[in-house]
């Protein structure tokens, strides 16, 4: 224990002296989070609350188009574009403009739809009131086929889009027609029925849907880019410093004071938990540090504030583990490579293609299959997937135990790797 | 105190042998010479006393201890100073010698003492807290001999222990040595210095290309091949022509 704590203070002192060191630590991914948290602050919003442009050329104006408008309107997912002065080339002008990419879909309302619509309840009303054997018979015509709700959609569409347009029309037009059934049929029973103070419409649409809201203050952290980019950006720090672990352990190496730490009775295996403890610690520090920039620093610049989610405790562990195996694949790098111009670069430059591969520049969501595939293989992936887990559900099912065990096995693996090669390096 | 029977070795890319079939033993109480010119086989000769390399033949014994087997009781035994400054260029001295003397888990207080008592011994108490890194090379040797006195060996293994320091720090290491030895704890040694190495040493073993050429006191060596002094000797035994490697 003795040796343990000496070098955990060692290291200590040794990285107190070396500023640049400090810097690479802490100030880099202080400035990283800053930067990526300002600049994805917009593509994060789209994201997250995206307002569909849309144009509607109305030659209705009547009851249908009418409840179509106030269900857009309603939703706030819509802005909202009329066209009620309507000419010959309306649909035409609309059908350029969506093409061109100004709106993302349009709703053409032919004339005489809404009228269409009520003509066709009236005969459904008289075909069922004439079933069960209410008298009487609403005003009605032949029914129409060629007149039809259009929608216009941009050629880059998705296809899930456009069909959820498409079912939010039909469903408004279903709506709109079973409310004026069951008020015709309502209509048509008045003469001949005891008066009932029950409202039909209430009956027919006993089964409602609707969001469920949970219970607790935090259940709606929505993924915003500083909530995104904060544990991100400081899981990459954490990582980062395996550039700072591979540096000292070669120079230590080449300039001989390994030789000794050798040379002294005692299992090298202390020193090396000592030197793994130091660096867990710093990517302790690293993190919480920039979880309180998160919390305090970005609502300064304008950004939303960091939530620190539910579960403190299990975010510890979780910290704990991702120092771990990233002061582990430092010691990896470390034992690797005999010089520092060898090792510098593939540290850096694997921990920049790892965070990538990581979801940590953009969400892993976002990314290709293929690379979600490849994924996998970064120890940054399971970083952010425990941590987001804790801090973005208040609900947890323990989710976040899968990605510490694949950390805590991949660290052990690199440490188990790094002293095969001290070891060969040793012997030869 | 050293026993070594039938020593090998050869490094992976290496084309002969570093050691071959070296054989020698040294008495207790001694100052003895490790000579030869460069690519001897001296320095891979103390990396396997000290247990830095474990891929060898042959049989090493410290005190008795087989290091094959005791490892660790030897290195509590041996102090080594490596060739290399072997401590912390960004610690202070005072740094280094306190994080080395827990690593052999000496008690604090004699611990401190005995930094103390070295660090006057060899005219650094007035820069232990300086930066390695500022030491001049004479300091930096100077510091490299303390690290491995602190927990008092019986055999001190010094690897060219003055090269390329001036002579005051020179002549402080050898009188140290001679001081040391006087005390009872037997020394190897190692140096280019032939001249030093007839001075102080009560015994010299010449080996070259991994071989033992001779053994014996300075004096009596030199005599025995009619030679003036050990340069001399060790020039007609290992031949004028460069050792370049």
């Amino acid at each position: 224990m003795k040796r343990i704590v000496a070098t955990i203070f060692k290291e200590w002192k040794l990285n107190q002296r070396d500023l640049g060191g400090l810097l690479i630590l802490f100030l880099m991914p202080a400035l990283l989070t800053i930067i990526m948290a300002l600049v994805q602050d917009g593509p994060f919003k789209d994201f997250q609350h995206v307002q569909y442009q849309v144009v509607i050329i109305n030659q209705d104006q009547g009851r249908l188009s009418d409840s179509i408008l106030k269900a857009l309107e309603h939703s706030n997912q819509f802005i909202i574009n009329k066209n009620n002065h309507f000419n010959a080339n309306s649909l035409a002008e609309a059908e350029q403009q969506i093409q061109k990419g100004y709106f993302h879909f349009g709703i053409y309302l032919p004339k005489g739809i809404s009228n269409e619509l009520v003509n066709s309840s009236n005969l459904l009303a008289n075909e069922i009131g004439k079933q069960v054997g209410i008298l009487g018979s609403l005003p009605h015509r032949q029914q129409r086929d060629s007149l039809r709700i259009q929608l216009l959609f941009d050629p880059v569409s998705k296809p899930a889009f456009k069909l959820a347009m498409q079912n939010m029309v039909e469903r408004m037009a279903t709506k709109i027609q079973s409310q004026i059934v069951l008020e015709r049929i309502a209509a048509l029973g008045k003469s001949n029925t005891e008066k009932s103070n029950t409202n039909i419409q209430d009956l027919f649409q006993s089964i409602k849907v609707s969001e469920r809201n949970y219970s607790s203050k935090q259940a709606h952290i929505n993924k915003n880019s500083v909530q995104h980019n904060v544990p991100a950006w400081a899981i990459f720090g954490m990582f980062f410093i395996v550039v700072t672990i591979s540096e000292k352990m070669i120079s230590e190496r080449n300039s001989g004071s390994w030789t000794r730490l050798k040379l002294i009775p005692g299992s090298f295996a202390h020193i090396l938990i000592g030197k793994m403890v130091a660096y867990m610690f710093f990517g302790l520090v690293q993190f919480y540090f920039m979880m309180i920039l998160g919390k305090y620093l970005m609502p300064v610049l304008g950004l939303p504030s960091l939530s620190w989610g539910a579960h403190p405790l299990a975010l510890f562990i979780v910290v704990l583990v991702i120092a771990f195996c990233a002061s582990a694949y430092g010691v990896f790098l470390g034992s690797l490579f005999r010089t520092t111009s060898q090792a510098l670069p593939v540290a850096a430059i694997s921990v920049v293609i790892l965070s990538a591969l990581g979801g940590i520049w953009v969400p892993l969501e976002v990314l290709p299959e293929s690379l979600k595939t490849i994924s996998v293989i970064s120890p940054l992936r399971w970083s952010l997937e425990a941590v987001n887990h804790l801090l973005l559900r208040t609900q947890t099912n323990f989710e976040w135990i899968m990605p510490i065990i694949i950390l805590t096995i991949t660290g052990v693996l690199f440490l188990i790797i790094g002293k095969v090669f001290i070891s060969q390096n040793e012997h030869t | 105190m050293l026993a070594i029977q039938d020593l090998n070795k050869k490094y992976s890319k290496a084309i002969v042998p570093s050691i071959d079939h070296l054989s020698f033993s040294i008495s207790k109480g001694k100052i003895f010479g490790l000579l030869g010119p460069n690519g001897a086989g001296k320095t891979t000769t103390i990396s396997i006393i000290s247990g830095l390399i474990e891929q060898y033949t042959g049989e090493v014994k410290v005190m008795g201890y087989d290091l094959a087997k005791n490892k660790k009781d030897i290195l509590s035994l041996i102090g080594i100073v490596p060739q290399q400054f072997a401590l912390f260029p960004t610690l202070t001295c005072y740094e280094n010698l306190i994080y080395f003397g827990k690593l052999y888990q000496l008690e604090q207080t004699a611990l401190k003492q005995s930094i103390d008592h070295y660090l006057s011994i060899f005219g650094l108490q007035e820069h232990q807290n300086k930066l390695i890194k500022h030491y001049s090379g004479g300091m930096m040797r100077r510091a490299n001999i303390i690290a491995s006195l602190l927990h008092n060996p019986q055999l001190l293994i010094l690897d060219e222990p003055t090269a390329g320091v001036d002579v005051h720090s020179r002549n402080m290491i050898i009188d140290f040595l001679l001081s040391y030895n006087k005390a009872g704890h037997s020394i190897i040694y190692t140096s280019h210095l032939l001249e030093e190495a007839e001075r102080i040493c009560d015994e010299v073993l010449i080996i070259d290309l991994g071989k033992k050429i001779i053994q014996g006191n300075p004096k009596e060596i030199c005599t025995m091949h009619a030679c003036e002094n050990l340069q001399q000797l060790f020039l007609k035994l290992t031949g004028n022509s460069l050792r370049d490697h």
